[in-house]
């Protein structure tokens, strides 16, 4: 006789009657949980569903249909509301006196008081013309600005994009075309990827090129914000560009564009 | 030793209830995985440029200039209203004034209240001795040390049809400079099919509807692909012994060309972007394959091998990939596949999708999809858009009845497809709306079908 146990000796068999119990039970308890879990706390959370909150980063299409973001018309304001206004109202007639009928008798007027006879002023000569010293030139005027002043800013949801060209003369010969940069990137900025607590209040500079055909290029960043999500969520603004448009004129220009976060 | 006993029935009972349990338990668990979210939220508030649009100034005394005056305001107004990225200033918001050129014009006037416009197009119109010309200009409102952004001048035989082309000509020209380097739409034709009575035929006109005029005269031509270069439309004809067929109309003969088919029903066919290949879905082997072919029919290769294939479209960005239906899992679904047939993804995951389009940019691809098809469900075909990376959707049409045959135009923002709104067939027309599924509006009356914007 064998010291091992055989097949023979073991009753009931591996996969027999108990193991299916024992499968039973532990799908029996499953349930169980699962009720608890729907019915006693009540509404179930689904991670990043409190809009207030907005921390996780929502869903969204990775590449964007390209049209411009549909900005809802504050109705209150006349001039952004689709609506036709109605015509203003015509300017108030001026009160006009009735023309004299022909066979009013037109009453003489007093004559009024005679004017004093006018003499002419007396031909005084100019005061001499001394140096004056020549006021000192604003920092503002000669061009030592120590901050740049943005040249096209655009507000976003929870915070402020602006951009800059850093060869001004092109910033203000063609600020159209940089109003189409700033809007362009401003429309691609989710401010949802970025973490809100952390970036509150701060501010991340990117640098970056535009060629010829109006691609972007070289996108680095220059100014650190401190929180890493806002530094992420202004590249990948940056990142979804294909193009803005051919250059106007040159080569390429560098932009220097700061995006604020601001959560209310 | 006592041989192991015939399993017993009770064992066999236990292990089939095992085996049972098992499988409910491996089904269970899927259905307790957290809901999967979509929020279609795309931005953060930068908004549209405001454009407006002045009434063109006329310069010469011929009484021909009003009437393409008329239709040359008229049409660039709509065209720069229809592109989508412009706020354009509404016509009772415009200063009535008309300047003619840049000495006439007052930026302030324009930039401020009611209009408030950051740009400004005018210009001026003259037919002289049968000839029209026009003077574009665009200006930025908000600069007025450097107010022009260019000035274009427009020359052709007078006519109130060259008044529209010119002014699509200067509005495509507006919606490069100003929306991002993608050329606009309003040179670009739709090719779609009309019914009249028992024939149909293929028809063709402008984006926006206009110029609407009949191309083949086969009797019964459905599914017209008009080809990248403009040149040729390939189209399925029915013929009177045959079965369906794929016809070839040139554009540049003004008649059919030859296309070589065989077998008995060949459909649906597609351009590659190249314009030197062909996807149709043939029966040649038997069951409905897709086969690619070049553009006169010959070299023609099977791709699939599972039948039920139809309805291919290419990626036009990279010629490499084709979307098609299939009906291999039962109700028929949208795949893709490399252009060889390899790399077979399966994107929708239930309903009845049919007639896809794929997007300019590659990333896109609009077909018409039941999602609640069966007895008893409340049905409804709609046109979706799906993100091919991240195969999320968007439903763009709802409640406006039967929706079929999207097809994308050049740029990526619009979409056109046919509308029955009361399911009945012959109620069908012919819609465009942007991609987003915003303004929406009819380009035809009842009685059209599946329309093929072009390519360019």
């Amino acid at each position: 006789m064998s010291v091992f146990a055989t097949l023979d000796d073991q009753t009931p068999d591996r996969f027999g009657s108990g193991f299916a119990r024992a499968i039973g039970l532990h799908i029996l308890v499953g349930c169980f949980l699962a009720v608890l879990a729907i019915y006693v706390p009540g509404h179930v959370e689904h991670w990043g569903e409190n809009a207030s909150t907005v921390g996780a980063i929502q869903a969204s299409m990775v590449s964007a249909i390209p049209l411009p973001s549909n900005v809802t018309p504050v109705e209150k304001s006349v001039l952004a509301s689709e609506n036709t206004t109605p015509a203003p109202k015509p300017p108030p007639k001026e009160a006009t006196q009735p023309p004299p009928k022909p066979t009013d008798i037109l009453i003489k007027e007093k004559n009024p008081l005679k004017t004093p006879p006018k003499v002419a002023p007396v031909e005084q000569p100019a005061p001499p013309k001394h140096p004056q010293p020549t006021p000192p030139t604003t920092k503002a005027a000669s061009g030592d600005a120590a901050t740049q002043l943005p040249q096209a800013i655009n507000q976003v949801k929870n915070g402020t994009a602006m951009a800059t060209v850093q060869d001004r003369t092109f910033g203000t010969r063609y600020a159209y075309y940089l109003k189409i940069v700033s809007n362009t990137v401003a429309g691609d900025w989710y401010t949802q990827e970025a973490d809100p607590t952390e970036s509150q209040g701060k501010r991340v500079t990117i640098l970056f090129d535009i060629n010829r055909d109006g691609v972007p290029e070289n996108i680095r960043i220059e100014t650190r914000s401190g929180s890493p999500s806002l530094d992420a969520s202004a590249l990948h603004a940056l990142q979804r560009v294909d193009n803005f448009g051919p250059l106007p004129a040159g080569d390429h220009i560098t932009v220097e564009y700061t995006f604020d976060y601001k959560h209310p | 030793m006592q041989s192991g006993p015939a399993t017993p029935r009770s064992s066999q009972h236990s292990r089939l209830a095992t085996l049972a349990l098992l499988l409910a338990a491996i089904f269970i668990a899927p259905a307790l995985r957290a809901q999967d979210w979509f929020h279609l939220e795309t931005s953060t508030g930068a908004g549209k440029l405001r454009l407006a649009v002045a009434s063109f100034k006329s310069t010469s005394a011929d009484p021909a200039t009003l009437p393409a005056k008329a239709a040359f305001d008229e049409t660039l107004y709509n065209d720069l209203s229809n592109a989508g990225i412009f706020d354009l200033v509404s016509k009772d918001m415009t200063p009535q004034a008309a300047p003619g050129g840049q000495s006439e014009i007052q930026l302030s006037q324009w930039s401020n209240p009611p209009s408030n416009a950051a740009m400004v197009a005018f210009g001026n119109l003259a037919v002289n001795g049968g000839r029209l010309t026009v003077n574009g200009f665009l200006d930025d409102a908000k600069n007025p040390q450097y107010p022009q952004i260019f000035a274009r001048q427009y020359s052709d035989t007078a006519s109130e049809n060259n008044a529209r082309q010119i002014a699509h000509k200067f509005a495509d020209e507006i919606i490069a400079r100003l929306g991002g380097g993608i050329t606009g739409i309003a040179e670009t034709k739709i090719y779609y099919v009309k019914q009249t009575g028992s024939s149909k035929e293929i028809w063709g006109m402008d984006y926006d509807g206009a110029n609407q005029h009949q191309i083949t005269h086969v009797g019964y031509a459905i599914s017209p692909r008009i080809s990248p270069d403009n040149s040729r439309i390939a189209f399925s004809s029915l013929g009177r012994n045959s079965g369906f067929q794929i016809g070839m109309y040139s554009l540049l003969l003004n008649r059919t060309v030859n296309f070589a088919n065989s077998g008995s029903t060949n459909q649906s066919p597609a351009w590659a972007p190249s314009g030197q290949q062909l996807a149709i879905s043939s029966s040649r082997t038997g069951n409905m394959e897709i086969w690619v072919s070049d553009a006169q029919g010959t070299s023609a290769h099977r791709i699939t091998q599972f039948g039920h294939e139809a309805s291919p479209t290419w990626n036009p960005k990279t010629g490499a990939q084709i979307a098609w239906i299939s009906g291999r899992t039962g109700l028929p679904q949208l795949y893709i596949m490399e252009a060889d047939g390899s790399g077979v993804q399966r994107l929708t995951d239930g309903g009845y999708a049919s007639s896809p389009s794929w997007s300019p940019n590659g990333q896109f691809l609009a077909f018409a999809w039941d999602r609640k098809y069966g007895p008893g469900a409340p049905g409804g075909q709609d046109i979706y858009v799906m993100e091919i990376a991240t195969k999320k959707w968007i439903q763009l049409t709802h409640d406006g009845g039967r929706c079929d045959f999207p097809s994308w135009s050049p740029d990526g923002r619009h979409l056109v497809y046919s509308n029955s709104p009361d399911g009945r067939a012959d109620h069908n027309r012919i819609m465009t709306m942007l991609a987003d599924g915003t303004q929406k509006r009819a380009l035809t009356g009842p009685g059209t079908d599946m329309p093929n914007w072009s390519w360019r």
